[in-house]
């Protein structure tokens, strides 16, 4: 099969934008990724578009994807909306690598977009208690917040890990946000102020949460092969992987890890015949403070159970070993569902060819980075490893 | 949207209600809350209802506040303040989700023995919705 590559990435500023449509936000990223690649970017050549996207509030649920590609001025291509929660924007960025991999197409679009404030804050809970078990979860009373959290006490319980870790993420994650001109949050946190903010669903306080967020993504994926007639510095999508898992975290073999990453980071480090040890740099799902300490583990960066005092040592830090979520991730930089996965291979497309917007942001010298995005709890779960 | 209908939830009233689990003619092994394969064995679709106990340990569990409460729970949670949600790891080997009651939700606890009793969970469309909660079980274990 042919190898893939990224020649383009583009995205909106994710944030809260009353004055913008899902359509006009997916343009803004759209024309970003038009803009980066270096010999020219030739709409006609675009012979298929996925789109990540949840459900926007349902206002447009289906052809959704047709919708935001006519409007960008991609009208008879082949559109298709990509569904799976949170990482339905990883996914949009596999199904375009497997489309060009096979060879149906030559050159294609991956993105997402996703617009979380324009329906009402009780509305979006609706919107968004979708995605985990509806008839025992959902009926149980809780919300994500609460599914997480019962991951996050069952994780200090059996591991040790304390308030102070969890809060930790979001220092590190804010304090890479506001170097990063797109991010929702612009502005850096004390342990202090995380550790005692108002508390949403023990252990779990306002700080351990992403919020919601306005914002697209577009990426242009093509073989190995065509990539030179892009640009000379393509993006290499080395290995991915995918897996799904129990919805309901009580039906899981485990609660303190996510099979779903553990499967999917098997797959795409034996697609890319590298291992956890050859990742510099990283962009995960840190949709929960939990989450990004549970990715540590299932990715296989530190032992299970570690994540904690792995965090403390400052492997993670933008000044570490292996950064993660140099952009700020899904706490700081936003988590527009649909938009996610395809704005975190923004980010790496950047970082891996050294021109991050904002150079107090740039990781020097990496050459190899993976990307993390799960569905739900851990519904479902994908990760990429892209390299130079 | 994440709404149950009244014909969604009364399809689970076996489970709500009775605690109803479908044990494997193959493993022996018992689902609870049902699958259409049996997840232990994944090798067998023939079930027979077993009722469960309803007696278990609490495996891990979290305190929803304000903010964290689906809409559905936002009255209960401001009329009552926070709730309890556990998951509990029931006697004959399932776990399950579900709420916590007749307990200060500072003293819940990981380990902590409960057992299921059947209350009022919430009321939508005008329909009260019953099923089970855990409650601490008296004597402990």
């Amino acid at each position: 099969m042919r190898k893939v590559a990224i020649v383009g990435a583009g995205q909106s500023r994710y944030g809260e934008f009353p004055d913008k449509s899902i359509k006009e936000l997916f343009l803004e990223a759209y024309q970003d990724m038009a803009k980066s690649v270096d010999r020219g970017y030739d709409p006609k050549r675009v012979g298929a578009a996925y789109i990540g996207n949840l459900g926007c509030g349902g206002f447009q649920l289906g052809n959704m994807s047709a919708l935001v590609s006519e409007y960008v001025g991609l009208p008879y291509v082949h559109a298709m909306r990509i569904e799976n929660a949170c990482a339905s924007g990883g996914y949009a960025l596999v199904t375009a690598a497997m489309d060009v991999m096979a060879g149906v197409h030559d050159v294609v679009l991956a993105g997402g977009v996703e617009k979380m404030t324009d329906v009402s804050g009780l509305k979006t809970k609706y919107w968004l208690g979708v995605s985990g078990d509806t008839e025992y979860e959902r009926l149980a009373g809780t919300t994500f917040s609460g599914l997480y959290a019962l991951i996050a006490q069952r994780h200090m319980h059996e591991f040790g890990t304390t308030r102070e870790h969890l809060s930790m993420v979001a220092v590190k994650n804010h304090k890479n946000g506001a170097q990063n001109p797109k991010a929702q949050f612009q502005r850096e946190t004390t342990l202090e102020k995380a550790m005692k903010a108002p508390m949403v669903a023990a252990p779990l306080n306002l700080f351990d949460c992403c919020s919601t967020t306005d914002g697209a993504s577009a990426v242009l994926v093509t073989s190995a092969e065509k990539a030179k007639e892009f640009t000379d510095t393509p993006i290499y999508i080395e290995g991915f992987g995918t897996a799904s898992d129990y919805l309901a975290i009580h039906d899981r073999v485990a609660t303190t890890t996510l099979e779903g990453t553990r499967r999917a980071a098997d797959q795409a480090y034996k697609m890319a015949g590298v291992g956890p040890k050859d990742i510099q740099i990283a962009e995960v799902h840190d949709c929960f403070t939990i989450a990004e300490l549970l990715a540590y583990e299932d990715l296989g960066f530190c032992e299970k159970g570690q994540a904690g005092p792995y965090l403390m040592e400052g492997h993670t830090q933008i000044t570490g070993d292996r950064p993660v979520n140099a952009s700020g991730g899904l706490k700081a930089k936003g988590h527009p569902i649909g938009s996610t996965g395809t704005g975190q291979a923004y980010e790496m497309f950047h970082q891996l060819r050294g021109d991050v917007q904002k150079p107090t942001r740039q990781v020097k010298g990496v050459e190899r980075g993976l990307l993390h995005n799960v569905g739900g709890s851990g519904g479902t779960v994908v990760v990429t490893v892209l390299a130079r | 949207m994440a709404h149950v209908s009244v014909p969604m939830y009364w399809r689970t009233i076996p489970q709500r209600y009775r605690l109803v689990g479908m044990q494997c003619k193959k493993c022996g092994k018992v689902n609870f809350p049902p699958k259409g394969v049996c997840k232990y064995c994944n090798a067998s679709s023939e079930f027979a209802e077993v009722r469960l106990s309803g007696k278990g340990k609490v495996h891990t569990f979290t305190l929803i506040g304000a903010g964290g409460a689906p809409p559905e729970f936002a009255e209960q949670e401001k009329a009552g303040g926070v709730y309890p949600v556990t998951i509990v790891e029931l006697e004959e080997g399932p776990k399950v989700i579900g709420q916590m009651a007749d307990v200060n939700p500072k003293d819940v606890t990981i380990g902590m023995p409960v057992r299921a009793e059947l209350r009022r969970i919430y009321e939508e469309e005008g329909v009260v919705r019953y099923g089970f909660k855990f409650v601490p079980l008296e004597g402990g274990a």
